[in-house]
């Protein structure tokens, strides 16, 4: 995990960290034995929990234990309602996430490419993305509705700060020594992005979309608590109110699951799209 | 001397009113391996980086056959000190990469390519990226990557400094094999005098800031040169003449770094 700490901190910062794109090293030999670390570690806390639940803390309106979060699922998915409240969610996290991201690359390569977009733009990333944004989610609401739009807004306005700082750093991290290299053959400007500044840039983009599955999913969520009809946020503010911890659980664990299933996917993403830093 | 493959006319350069380069005129015979010595900070690498077009001079001018040069192209091949080979592309890719953007790109630059990774040591490597190989091989990748775009002049900025004494030895007597199959002309910058004095027709000595031509030794060793010629009395007597030449010089840049 340190790389993607490192990855999250060039991030916050703005900064150019060298650190970022260096190569990563796989476990050899030690992965069996850390992965049954983690997964005692999982197991473990489980129990925990679940002990704390039966015996320390009786009152179910404070905690529900692992298993009463089980059958919660079960019985949530056997009336259709987890699969429907997933569905309104996830619809709202990927359009709010793909808007993101379709805006975020090109303002972050704009603003890498000419000093003048930088000045124009950067004080707007930076105030808005130190900003907890989060505040302005009613006010989202009340100009988006109580539908699937305005948490995409919500999505949209956490998501694209990320990807657009990383993007920008990724292109100007590129290597002095490589642009010049390929200088000396008499390359052109757009040659030199295109062969240079976009490949060294690539481990930055994808870092920057990673940090924002986080961020987009604490988006939807935050969004339907303030205002919604259904959702996996709906889903837990309901529960919350009637004192249904089994179903407020649930909900979470399924948040956190798709979260531990996207930030994997973009693990993968970029072990396809950026090879020469993992072989 | 004949027709010069490369001449450089009273070339001037300073930086923020530093004076790095003045009043250097030299003349390159096709075919000819010149090296370049002096302290650090005498103009060698800007004196090579103006010749490629990455620097423009302040004051006269550069011809490679008669023609003038001031921007980068084929013509030239620029072997860096570091071995700045792009992480992503495999050692194919990197090698291709001049003739790539110059859209030379076709089945006859290709096999040339393969053929010049063969005869720097690298055929069966060309599917490797750079991190998975030595320091040495990244800098075979970096002579065929300058080689690829067959230059009229080859331009090499203290290739081997990076690289074990080991290592270094066995690149210099593989450059002067590769050299000696092709006969490109070559500009070499280095830190150290012998191998200046093993590979090269003539030894060029900068004086210090701002740098200046302050003698051209031309070395008369037979070729070709096995490494074993380093311990000769001829050799030894060349590298001690050059030597005393820029001691004085090289103690005071140092002197001048360290306080």
């Amino acid at each position: 995990m340190s790389a993607t700490r490192s990855h999250a901190a060039a991030a916050d910062t703005g900064a150019t960290e060298a650190s970022v794109g260096a190569p990563r090293r796989e476990p050899r030999g030690g992965g069996l034995k850390l992965q049954l670390v983690a997964w005692t570690s999982i197991l473990g806390g489980l129990a925990l929990w679940e002990f704390v639940g039966r015996v320390l803390v009786k009152n179910s309106l404070f905690l529900a234990t692992p298993w009463q979060t089980a059958l919660a699922l079960v019985q949530l998915w056997q009336e259709g309602a987890l699969q429907h409240h997933a569905w309104v969610s996830g619809q709202e996290f990927l359009i709010g996430f793909a808007i993101a991201v379709a805006l975020g690359i090109p303002i972050g390569l704009a603003t890498a490419a000419s000093r003048r977009t930088a000045a124009a733009v950067n004080p707007w990333v930076s105030g808005l993305y130190a900003t907890p944004i989060i505040a302005l989610a009613p006010l989202l609401i009340l100009w988006f509705g109580i539908g699937i739009w305005s948490k995409v807004a919500v999505v949209v306005s956490l998501v694209i700060f990320p990807v657009i700082i990383n993007t920008e750093a990724g292109v100007r991290n590129a290597d002095r020594q490589l642009v010049e290299a390929v200088r000396s053959f008499g390359a052109n400007q757009m040659q030199i992005f295109m062969k240079v500044s976009l490949p060294s840039a690539l481990p930055f983009i994808l870092a920057g979309l990673r940090l924002g599955v986080g961020r987009g999913l604490i988006g939807v969520v935050v969004g339907e608590l303030f205002g919604a009809r259904a959702g996996l946020g709906y889903l837990i503010i309901q529960s919350a109110e009637i004192f249904n911890m089994p179903k407020l659980f649930a909900g979470v664990v399924v948040l956190a699951a798709a979260g531990i299933l996207l930030t994997a996917a973009f693990q993968a993403l970029e072990r396809r799209l950026v090879p020469w830093n993992y072989e | 001397m004949g027709a010069a493959k490369l001449t450089v006319a009273s070339l001037h350069k300073s930086f923020g009113g530093l004076a790095v380069l003045e009043d250097v005129s030299l003349a390159v015979t096709p075919g000819e391996f010149v090296s370049f010595v002096g302290p650090s900070g005498c103009g060698k690498t800007t004196f090579l980086r103006i010749i490629a077009g990455l620097e423009s001079a302040d004051h006269g001018g550069i011809r490679i056959d008669d023609h003038p040069v001031t921007k980068p192209g084929m013509d030239r091949g620029f072997v860096f000190q570091a071995d700045s080979l792009l992480p992503w592309r495999t050692v194919f890719n990197n090698a291709f990469i001049g003739l790539e953007v110059n859209g030379a790109i076709n089945p006859e630059t290709r096999s040339r390519t393969q053929a010049l990774l063969r005869l720097v040591g690298l055929g069966g490597f060309e599917n490797y990226y750079p991190r998975q190989l030595s320091g040495g091989m990244r800098q075979r990748v970096n002579l065929a990557r300058a080689l690829a775009v067959n230059p009229e002049v080859l331009l090499m900025d203290e290739p081997f400094s990076s690289l074990d004494a080991q290592t270094r030895e066995i690149m210099q007597s593989e450059l002067m094999r590769i050299w000696s199959s092709g006969r490109k002309t070559v500009l070499f910058i280095t830190h150290q005098i012998d191998e200046a004095v093993y590979l090269s027709d003539r030894v060029v000595v900068f004086s210090r800031r701002p740098g200046r031509i302050s003698e051209i030794v031309a070395v008369d060793l037979p070729r070709p040169r096995p490494l074993s010629v380093k311990r000769s009395p001829e050799f030894v007597a060349y590298v001690e003449r050059i030597w005393r030449l820029i001691e004085d010089d090289v103690r005071l840049s140092v002197l001048e770094e360290g306080g």
